[in-house]
């Protein structure tokens, strides 16, 4: 793409000729006040308030949208301009309720800020104030209306990145309203809880139930670091205000997620219900009772030195590296608690991005590996790629939750179409979990062109087997069970079977539940948010789990010193 | 240099802005080097002197007659008048009302609330100031010099507008000194 020569503010540069007054004030320094503008969806110009006077332009352009041209001459500062934009805020603060005093974003608001910055001490027009309902349906986020701008960033991070076109609008001028399907309760609707509208939302439209009124941006620390959910591994970036992590943001910076999160990353560690394990518990009689941590790590050892070599030591998703690492020194079998991707992959999560054909094998990737499920989504929505489900069961697949993006759904019997079909794609990717893995490494093998992710469950779960621990735990008996879960939730039932069937059990767990049900003593373990190290995910990609918060309980390293002496 | 005078009154409000006034801590001492006060609700003389005075202070939002009265009555014996206060710049909090019905926020307010005694009745004393239909903000009724928003707005901002109207210059809130919160 040849350059063009444009002068912004009296800057001169040279900039790419397929880009916005917008980006190439950008690359000229100069900073354009935006405001339904983000920087990882397409810009619109709704909002107006980057308005700048071009000159030979008969009237001001929007920066985010307006095309560069060769020797453009932009004024962003100009009297007309600033004067427009105080308009637009005049207009903006008179539709709805932007009355900052009882707003939970305020201090964190891009509007307010915009009001400041361009020193709006008073509002020149009558207000209406219409009186919208609150919708408060979803479990996570509230939608107030009255405090949305109509940006519609919600509308498009919903369907460019997450691809669930979830939401909408409704009606026109200033009747419109963000919706939700045909117009439905946001919890009845397709919304499917990624929290990207609410991470997004540039006002107090869209309010946090867990951090609203919590921290604004001078009162909170933001620390980078990893979701050890699923091997996705996703960047998180963690809120944290005295010593207390009160919301999960995605990181924009970060791969394979590039700002997005799922319910489970963002939402469900700051909605834990369980109960911590602050002290060591043991059973005394059939009850739980807390005990000093020497007094839990000396019986525990006790038990250990008793099992000698006949230890199966289990540990989750959410052990890292460095605890893994130590744990290969302990005495006995390693097991990882989840399956192992059984094949190869021959593709990068990244190549979902490039994918003309996805062929979801025998998984649900609107329940498991969710991020990896948007790109699918936003795929199928955004790039005209076709997406396939293979798999048995009556409803076509275990991959149910993808079938309204999908173009047809085989079963394994079938597969052969889908082999057909794949065939005649440029870029055919098969997605699998354990599950379908061998299906889909089968199916991939008789397409040229096809590539294969095969995913497990389990955060570190290539980390730990770079640690030693080989193989997934399959019920193998042993006189002591050593379960390292950290804060894992869903436990298979099968697991809790099996460790119930004999042998003792000692469980380094940041909540009780559902340990207290077969473990003979529980441990005290950090949760991500508390301890570093690292993480590898899917692809392989070695990323830093970083702690926002301190805690004076003893570190997993601590605690496994004191048991293998 | 003669003292500027100042005269200060509150409409639909919570207080707090004069509290912030009252908040400058030793910054009070300096204002009042240049500053004359000479009747506020805070203060034993309680109206503006018919004579005038330079600078008037309007906190609150205008929502009845009365308040009404109080607040025109400042706009003719000042020179300057400031609206003070997101109630007072923006209509603020008091606004919640304008959602309702008047006879429905009063019902409420002294019939309906839990902490309300039975056989409560809305009181209608023709010496009660009526409500408006709507809360309005004081520019909606007279015309404002300076507009101060915060709630309440910080002390250092108030001594700034006084210092500044008192030097004769026109004050400019810029960005580091307006709060809307």
């Amino acid at each position: 793409m040849p350059n063009v020569r444009v002068t912004i503010d009296g800057v001169e540069a040279a900039v790419p000729a397929n880009i916005t007054v917008l980006e190439a004030a950008k690359i000229a320094g100069v900073e354009i006040p935006t405001l339904c503008d983000h920087p990882a969806i397409e810009p619109i110009g709704a909002c107006r308030i980057c308005l700048v006077e071009i000159e030979k332009q008969r009237t001001l352009q929007p920066a985010c949208t307006f095309p560069v041209f060769e020797g453009m001459v932009a004024h962003t500062r100009s009297e007309k301009a600033v004067e427009a934009r105080q308009f637009i805020l005049n207009l903006l603060f008179s539709e709805r309720n932007h009355f900052c005093m009882f707003c939970q974003m305020s201090g964190s608001c891009e509007l307010q800020d915009l009001a400041y910055e361009y020193e709006l001490d008073h509002w020149q027009f009558d207000r209406p104030m219409p009186k919208f309902a609150v919708d408060a349906s979803r479990v996570f986020f509230v939608m107030d209306h009255n405090r949305c701008i109509l940006c519609r960033r919600c509308i498009r991070v919903c369907d460019e990145l997450v691809g669930n076109g979830t939401l909408g609008l409704k009606n026109r001028g200033a009747e419109s309203m963000i919706t939700a399907d045909l117009d439905v309760p946001f919890g009845e609707s397709s919304c499917v809880s990624c929290g990207t509208c609410l991470q997004v939302c540039p006002t107090g439209a869209l309010m946090d139930r867990a951090s609203a009124y919590m921290g604004a941006t001078a009162e909170i620390q933001r620390v980078k670091s990893r979701c050890m959910a699923c091997p996705i591994g996703c960047g998180v970036e963690l809120i944290v205000r005295d010593n207390r992590v009160i919301r999960v943001e995605g990181d924009w910076d970060a791969e394979p997620n590039k700002g997005l999160l799922c319910e489970i990353g963002r939402f469900h560690p700051l909605h834990e219900m369980r109960n911590r394990v602050h002290k060591p518990l043991v059973r005394v009689n059939g009850e739980w009772t807390a005990v000093a941590l020497d007094e839990a790590l000396a019986l525990a050892a006790e038990e250990l030195a008793k099992a000698g070599d006949d230890v199966a030591t289990i540990a989750s998703g959410f052990v890292t590296v460095e605890e893994g690492q130590q744990l290969a020194q302990s005495p006995g079998l390693k097991y990882l608690m989840h399956p192992t991707a059984e094949q190869a992959s021959t593709a990068q999560l990244a190549d979902l991005d490039d994918a003309d054909l996805f062929i979801v094998v025998d998984t649900d990737m609107a329940e498991d590996y969710q991020v990896a499920g948007f790109a699918i989504k936003r795929g199928v929505r955004q790039r005209g790629a076709r997406l396939l489900l293979v798999g048995e069961g009556e409803d076509g697949a275990a991959a149910g939750g993808l079938a309204e993006w999908a173009m047809r759904r085989y079963s394994a019997a079938e597969a052969a179409s889908a082999v057909a079909i794949a065939g005649e794609a440029q870029m055919p990717v098969f997605v699998a979990g354990p599950e379908g893995a061998a299906l889909a490494a089968k199916l991939a093998g008789q397409v040229a062109k096809a590539k294969l992710l095969s995913l497990a469950p389990g955060g570190n779960g290539r980390g730990l087997q770079q640690a030693g621990f080989l193989q997934a735990f399959a019920g193998e008996k042993a006189a002591l069970y050593h379960v390292v879960a950290g804060e894992l939730a869903n436990v298979a039932p099968e697991l809790l079977q099996q460790l119930a069937q004999g042998g003792k059990v000692i469980v380094m767990a940041s909540f009780r539940e559902p340990w207290d049900e077969v473990a003979d003593i529980i441990l005290p373990m950090p949760t991500t948010f508390e301890k570093s190290g690292t993480t590898v995910n899917a692809d392989g990609q070695v990323a830093q789990v970083v702690a926002g918060v301190k805690t004076r309980a003893a570190t997993t390293a601590e605690i496994i010193a004191g048991l293998v002496k | 240099m003669a003292k500027i005078t100042l005269c200060t009154d509150w409409l639909d409000v919570c207080s707090g802005c004069h509290m912030s006034l009252l908040d400058m801590d030793e910054l009070l001492v300096a204002v009042l080097e240049k500053v004359q006060l000479l009747s506020s609700p805070i203060t034993d003389l309680k109206h503006p002197p018919e004579e005038g005075v330079d600078i008037g202070i309007l906190t609150g939002a205008v929502s009845n007659d009365h308040q009404e009265h109080v607040a025109r009555r400042m706009r003719e014996r000042c020179r300057i008048l400031i609206s003070m206060g997101d109630c007072a710049v923006f209509g603020g909090i008091c606004t919640m009302r304008n959602f309702f019905d008047t006879e429905e926020v009063l019902r409420y307010s002294y019939v309906e609330t839990d902490s309300t005694a039975p056989g409560q009745q809305v009181p209608r004393s023709p010496e009660i100031a009526k409500l408006f239909p709507k809360v309005k903000s004081v520019r909606d009724i007279v015309k404002v010099d300076v507009h101060l928003p915060g709630c309440p707005p910080p002390a250092h901002v108030i001594a700034y507008v006084l210092t500044e109207l008192a030097a004769g210059r026109e004050p400019k809130l810029t960005e580091d000194l307006l709060t809307y919160d």
